[in-house]
């Protein structure tokens, strides 16, 4: 009985530990900066707290896709080692480097609340929101990089522990997402302005939604289970994607498999299906590689020699990254770069032409710092606090 | 920066690892990400020194044991760092007997419940249980003896038949 009832034991919290919730893949950045912002609070009594962004988005469940479709493709381009050593010291500020490419803008509204950027409406217009409690967005707005002006979209409203994400935009609508019991509910509002609307589904949602776009009439969405739908955007029915059964948006009309979310480090977007035209492509994983991350057109990950790794998903022209790039690169191109101490913050590097910037950040006096991570997730916008003001940087500009 | 980039490997690697093992520990999924999130903020802040002389995962898990143990749920708790999915404890637990000696393991003290957790999940000797938790192996066994007891009354109407151990 004894023996039994311990047999007993190992299997059932063997098997029940299983159910245990599994790590987002950003979650040592938030640690990271969780610890920093801690260790600032311990030195100082002066509250003046840092914020760790990721612009990736650190929440399985809190991250979209921006309807643009633009790909870049990589060239071979001198090694940012090198260039970024030739310049001597640290890389001129963002808004130095690509003037045309970034903004600054008061980090509250005219009433004083804060705001969080979420995605570009268009080349001069980005979506904002403003939330009640902890991520829990209840109004959005866009905001005229040009002119300052803010318009009120639509106020958002979700029972408790519902939240509203996962925004996109196009064909003159904004559409977001919210998750419950396991299941998707999608809505939409016209960017002009509105009351939100669900849109309607001939069917339950099954499976969390990990990425969506506006397509041709269409919201085109995967989950985090795998698998992509298309959706009329006026409501109707949810039908799968042939052959995307398993796989990920990427960037439309790109899917792939596995998707950004690995929770055991297999590599990200391995397999990937153009599902316009049907062409596939198949990254090359070397033996011994970890942590490999790819995009429509890179992979970046580490070697079995420990050293960090950007080339083409068939595995040519392979050149050795400065640092490691944790949650991919951006548009195949971009990725951030921490600068060395004393000063420390970070930079942006594009691979594509080795030319850097320095984002601005800077630990505070009481060690607070921010981490920016732009990751595979093909939002053109990237966007962090400093002091008083948010960092706009569009990279479709650069 | 070197030594941030091994804590992100570090995490990358174990903390699905962790958060089983807080999962097991605690019983829900609130908890487990909490623990983990906490010990893994603490193990950042000594990562210097705990790569040095120690296992960063065995350091990890003595202070998510620490903690579960001790009242730290009266602390303000941080927001997590992420949103939780519900999985459904039947997918892991199909059989009505398994879930029962899951739940009865909810009704037992924290220490007692730890004891059993690092005996039979963690696989530790008595001995090491002993060093992890600060106590006696003296006190190991007697916690292991009564959660053991306690779980087996909560489980006694059982009919041999019912059992269904595959």
């Amino acid at each position: 009985m004894t023996k039994e009832l311990e047999d007993d034991l190992r299997r059932v919290i063997g098997r029940a530990a299983e159910s245990a919730p599994q790590a987002p893949s950003g979650l040592s950045t938030e640690i990271v900066g969780r610890s920093r912002r801690r260790r600032a609070r311990t030195l100082a009594a002066v509250t003046a707290l840092a914020v760790a962004v990721v612009a990736g988005g650190v929440a399985v469940t809190v991250r979209g896709l921006g309807d643009d479709r633009a790909h870049l493709a990589v060239n071979p381009a001198p090694s940012p080692r090198k260039s970024l050593a030739a310049q001597e010291g640290r890389p001129a500020p963002v808004e130095e480097v690509w003037p045309n490419a970034v903004w600054k803008i008061p980090a509250k509204l005219s009433d004083g609340r804060k705001f969080k950027p979420l995605l570009f409406i268009d080349d001069r217009t980005i979506l904002l929101s403003t939330w009640s409690s902890f991520e829990k967005a209840d109004a959005i707005y866009a905001y005229d990089l040009g002119t300052g002006d803010v318009r009120k979209i639509a106020d958002i409203r979700t029972p408790k522990g519902v939240f509203a994400s996962g925004y996109a935009v196009g064909e003159g609508r904004v559409v977001w997402q919210t998750i419950r019991d396991r299941r998707t509910e999608f809505w939409s509002v016209p960017i002009t302005g509105g009351e939100p609307a669900a849109i309607a589904t001939d069917a339950p949602v099954e499976g969390r939604t990990d990425a969506s776009a506006v397509v041709a009439g269409k919201l085109a969405f995967s989950v985090l289970e795998g698998g992509v739908f298309t959706l009329p955007l006026d409501g109707g029915q949810v039908t799968p994607v042939a052959g995307a059964d398993r796989h990920h948006i990427l960037s439309w009309p790109w899917v792939g498999t596995p998707g950004d979310y690995t929770p055991d480090n297999e590599p990200s977007f391995e397999e990937l299906l153009n599902v316009e035209t049907g062409q596939t492509s198949r990254a090359l994983v070397r033996p011994g590689e970890k942590f490999v991350r790819c995009g429509v057109t890179s992979c970046v990950g580490t070697g079995a020699d420990e050293k960090y790794f950007h080339r083409l998903r068939d595995g040519s022209q392979q050149r050795e990254l400065p640092q490691w790039a944790p949650l991919g690169l951006a548009y195949d191109r971009f990725m951030t770069i921490h600068q060395p101490m004393p000063t420390g913050g970070q930079a942006l590097l594009d691979l594509t032409t080795g030319k850097s910037g320095d984002l601005g950040l800077r630990p505070d006096a009481k060690g607070g710092s921010v981490s920016v991570q732009p990751g595979l997730t093909r939002n053109r916008l990237v966007s962090y606090p400093l002091g008083d003001q948010y960092v706009i940087i569009d990279l479709l500009r650069i | 920066m070197e030594d941030d980039s091994r804590f992100t490997e570090f995490v990358a690697e174990r903390a699905n690892a962790l958060l089983r093992y807080g999962y097991a520990l605690s019983g829900n999924p609130h908890d487990a990400a909490d623990l983990t999130q906490e010990a893994l903020i603490r193990l950042h802040r000594a990562w210097s020194r705990v790569r040095r002389k120690e296992d960063p995962e065995r350091y990890t898990k003595v202070i998510m044991t620490r903690l579960h143990i001790s009242a730290w749920r009266l602390r303000r708790r941080e927001h997590l760092a992420w949103a939780l999915p519900e999985t459904p404890l039947h997918d892991a637990l199909p059989s009505d007997d398994d879930q029962e000696l899951w739940q009865a393991l909810e009704g037992l003290p924290r220490k007692q419940r730890a004891v059993l957790v690092l005996r039979f999940y963690e696989q530790l000797a008595d001995a090491e249980i002993a060093e992890l938790l600060g106590i006696s192996q003296g006190t190991v066994r007697s916690h292991a003896s009564l959660g053991l007891a306690k779980l087996r009354s909560a489980i006694a109407h059982r009919t041999p038949a019912k059992r269904s151990t595959p």
